[in-house]
């Protein structure tokens, strides 16, 4: 062991320095960064499409037919063009198009549908915690039932009932799905945090019930109500492209599940025109990469044993 | 006596030995060039506050040091091995085999799903390979009857055993492969007096019967000196003194060691309070009795922690009422009913004439503000999303006594400072920042700045390190005696009950068995009980060798005739009536 003192740094040391540094700034994690720049990449597509390519494209019929990606060739032999860089679908839209609008209205059905998902957790889970007794278990018994239906089953039947949805009335459907797992965490951690002694000191100090819940116990639930919210962010977006492959979802807005949807319906897999539903899977893949890099990442942020020095 | 025992080779050699953890603000070092040998048969204590590097020089023994700590320098040998040069495999080996540990909480050590006896097992096991059940199950019940716990106790789950228990169960897989070296973590730190002395002589019997060194970590003087040979005192990571225990107690050399000496009440000692004048109480229009229980009764289940109970406490002259007892004894219990978090069984408890369960809000926030509390863990009452004068703004403001922002402000300063904190230092800090000393200190000074009529001070003192018990307690002491608080003090440490109450009442499983003045209940016990409490008093004097030094010491034998003794009251305070039953 010899001592160190007026040595220059070397590369490992260095490399020390800056794990140190990362692990006393959580927020600085490259998980929860990468994550956010995945997501960050797909809104900028759609923002930036908005101002930069015609969006006229997107209806039937306003270019060739299964045109290839630029630098491809389709199976009657016609090569990619530059006016639809990524190809055209079997009803003459341009791929570019579609996506531009239909990979951000996939993540606003999803933010949407775990926003109001949350928000009836967050109320529930306090209520159901605090208040305890006939209201705990009213809230804990409908919570754990709805867990064992499955929302696909209900929403299939909803969707076809309904015919024609927008993509709020989707994303307000499969928020009645999305409640219960907050539901469930954020009360469990009441319980505990009741019994504690700042809760207890609160109570001393004879602070309202409404102010001991929101103003001394939900600062310190934000970390897992964002882990929370990006899981259901996940489960909203999976349950919602599964509605539209299945051609349930909006039937005149383009989203990501629906291009698929009309991808196989059309035979574009025997076809062999894979940009078709090619490029909207690996956008998806993208998403929930990103979902699932910003959810680890904040798991390593609310819980420092997680996060590693070496 | 002990001196003349020759040493021969040391268990345990520690040279210059330096520990460090690198943090993001820089390296601290958390042990600086400590030496120090421990010989075969020898005790060996060591004492300091928290943070002095006690714990984190046992670890490195076991190799088992949290990262990113590491050992910088020095070498630590273990009867001829280099430990720090042993390879992970031969460390494994190492650990139990020849250096045991005894955690400090024993509650949290054994896995609650095994059964103690495979969980002794293992431990052979993981040391001598595979070993027939018949040699395993004689071996376990060897040490098992050798920590003095009964044969089934193998058969049960951690859950099923008492916190003392737990700890023998955690001794005895300490002891089963006869280490060389004992390390012993704070090990009855969260047991009561009387089972800490069971613990402690079980741990004593068992370490001369095989013979090996202990390494006794911890920070109370008087169990040091009733435990150890020698005793090695640590302050921020430095060996400030070391020699035999009675060097240490009768001419300490450091002035730490003298402050943690003087730090400890004595029963009969000289107070560490100077009872200046008595402040009256604060007018009060109500001439109803400030707090009255009538009949009260609290059953959990078939189990009864608080047998029907009722007095009165006037509260037109402050005093301090103390509450003592064992855990299980019902004092907590008490606690919580007064502050209406707990409601009564039976009976009734009355604020002012006021039924505390039955208030409106109005009346309710009245009672908030008149009667306060100081609770045991001064770590769990801060918010840690708030800096720390959340705590004492908010009730100040909420109880409508803040003027303006700035009589707030200043109010908080006075607070600080009449309880020995630097108002500038500490009010904007987060919780984590502060020590244990002030954050309790900070909640003495919130109870200052609110002036309630009445504070529930709940074992104030019981999680802060031994140096600043008695400052704490002389605060808590000022606010009756500067303020007129009248103050409830539950506790289970009789010495200090003894210097600062006015009246002593001793609750053994919900009953009051003893009651009356400090220096009659506890400087002259009649009760069965009380005296159980005041023997397993670990005194910091080698003389008075645990209470009167009786031989036949048997708890268990005392706690039935407490059973069948009837209360004694041992004469009155003017202010607080209690019913005799």
């Amino acid at each position: 062991m010899t001592s160190q003192d007026n040595m220059p740094m070397t590369r490992a040391e260095k490399r020390q320095a800056r794990r140190i540094r990362r692990f006393d700034n959580p927020w600085l994690n490259p998980k929860l960064i990468w994550g956010a720049a995945l997501l960050l990449a797909i809104i900028a597509i759609g923002l930036m499409g908005r101002l930069l390519w015609n969006l006229d494209l997107v209806f039937t019929g306003s270019t060739p037919l299964k045109l290839p990606p630029v630098g491809f060739e389709n199976l009657r032999g016609q090569a990619g063009q530059w006016a639809n860089p990524i190809g055209t679908d079997g009803g003459g839209r341009d791929m570019l198009a579609l996506i531009i609008i239909g990979a951000p209205n996939t993540l606003f059905v999803g933010l949407l549908a775990s926003l109001i998902g949350m928000s009836i957790g967050i109320f529930l889970g306090f209520s159901a915690g605090f208040l305890g007794g006939r209201i705990d278990d009213t809230i804990r018994v409908s919570a754990d039932v709805m867990i064992t239906i499955p929302p696909l089953l209900i929403l299939v039947v909803f969707q076809s009932a309904f015919g024609d949805v927008t993509l709020t009335m989707m994303a307000i459907l499969i928020a009645g799905f999305v409640w219960q797992s907050p539901t469930r965490l954020i009360r469990a951690q009441v319980l505990s945090m009741k019994q504690s002694g700042y809760v207890q000191m609160a109570q001393l100090s004879g602070a309202s019930t409404s102010h001991i819940m929101f103003r001394e116990m939900l600062p310190n639930l934000i970390p897992y109500l964002f882990g929370s919210f990006i899981a259901s962010v996940t489960t909203s977006i999976v349950t919602a492209v599964g509605l539209e492959v299945l051609g349930l979802g909006p039937q005149r807005i383009p989203t990501l599940g629906r291009t698929i949807y009309e991808a196989i319906n059309a035979g574009a897999l025997i076809q062999n025109l894979w940009w078709w539903w090619g490029i909207p899977t690996l956008l998806l893949g993208v998403m929930f990469i990103g979902l699932l890099l910003i959810n680890l990442g904040l798991d390593e942020v609310s819980n420092p044993r997680l996060r590693k020095l070496s | 006596m002990l001196d003349d025992v020759t040493p021969d080779k040391p268990v345990l050699t520690l040279r210059d030995v330096s520990i460090e953890f690198p943090t993001p603000k820089g390296i601290v070092q958390a042990v600086k060039n400590l030496s120090l040998d421990i010989h075969k048969g020898r005790r060996v204590g060591f004492i300091g506050e928290s943070g002095s590097g006690k714990t984190t020089t046992a670890l490195a023994v076991m190799q088992m040091l949290a990262e990113p700590g590491r050992v910088s320098g020095g070498t630590i040998d273990l009867g001829g091995t280099d430990i720090l040069s042993l390879s992970e495999e031969a460390m494994r080996r190492t650990r139990l085999g020849r250096v045991a540990y005894i955690p400090q909480g024993a509650m949290n050590s054994l896995n609650p799903v095994m059964r103690v006896e495979p969980q002794m097992w293992d431990a052979i096991i993981a040391h001598e390979g595979a070993v027939g059940r018949d040699a395993l199950k004689q071996r376990s019940d060897i040490a098992l009857e050798s920590v003095g716990l009964p044969q089934h106790t193998s058969q049960l789950y951690p859950h099923e055993l008492s916190g003392g228990m737990k700890q023998r169960v955690c001794i005895a897989i300490g002891i089963i492969l006869n280490p060389e070296l004992i390390i012993a973590d704070e090990p009855t730190s969260a047991l009561d007096v009387v089972t800490q002395r069971q613990v402690i002589q079980t741990l004593k019997d068992i370490q001369t019967r095989i013979g090996s060194g202990l390494m006794m970590i911890g920070h109370d003087m008087g169990l040091m000196a009733q435990t150890v040979d020698e005793l090695a005192v640590l302050k921020n990571g430095e060996l400030v003194e070391h020699g035999t225990v009675q060097q240490i107690l009768e001419a300490p050399k450091h002035p730490y060691t003298k402050d943690l000496i003087s730090s400890v009440p004595l029963v009969g000692g000289d107070s560490f309070l100077n009872p200046e004048r008595n402040a009256d109480a604060p007018k009060r229009i109500s001439s109803e009795p400030l707090l009255r229980f009538e009949n009260v009764r609290k059953d959990y289940g078939a189990v009864a922690a608080l047998q029907s109970l009722s007095f009165t406490l006037h509260g037109d002259t402050p005093q301090i009422i103390s509450i003592v007892g064992q855990s299980g004894s019902g004092k907590s219990t008490m606690g919580s009913i007064m502050l209406g978090f707990n409601p009564p069984s039976k009976g009734r408890v009355l604020y002012e004439g006021q039924n505390i369960q039955t208030m409106n809000a109005a009346q309710s926030l009245e009672f908030r503000k008149n009667v306060q509390a100081v609770f045991q863990d001064p770590y769990a009452c801060f918010n840690p999303f708030y800096r720390v004068d959340h705590a004492l703004k908010f009730p100040f403001k909420q109880f409508g006594l803040a003027k303006s922002e700035a009589h707030s402000q200043q109010a908080m300063q006075e607070a600080c400072v009449a309880v020995g904190l630097d108002p500038d230092l500490v009010l904007s800090r987060y919780p984590h920042q502060l020590s244990g000393g002030q954050r309790q200190r900070l909640i003495v000074a919130r109870a200052l700045m609110l002036s309630p009529k009445l504070l529930i001070a709940d074992e104030p003192v019981s999680m802060v390190d031994a140096s600043l018990r008695a400052s704490i307690l002389s605060n808590i002491y000022d606010l009756k005696d500067k303020h007129g608080i009248s103050i409830l003090y539950i506790t289970h440490d009789l010495a200090t009950a003894y210097h600062v109450s006015d009246f002593v009442m001793v609750l053994f499983k919900g009953n009051v068995v003893e009651a009356g003045p400090p220096k009659e209940v506890i400087g002259a016990p009649q009760h069965p009980y009380t005296r159980l409490l005041i023997d397993s008093i670990p005194w910091p004097d080698l003389k008075r060798s645990w209470g009167d030094g009786r031989a036949d010491w048997d708890p268990a034998k005392q706690e039935v005739a407490a059973l069948n003794a009837k209360t004694e009251y041992r004469g009155d305070v003017p202010g607080f009536d209690l019913s005799k039953a």
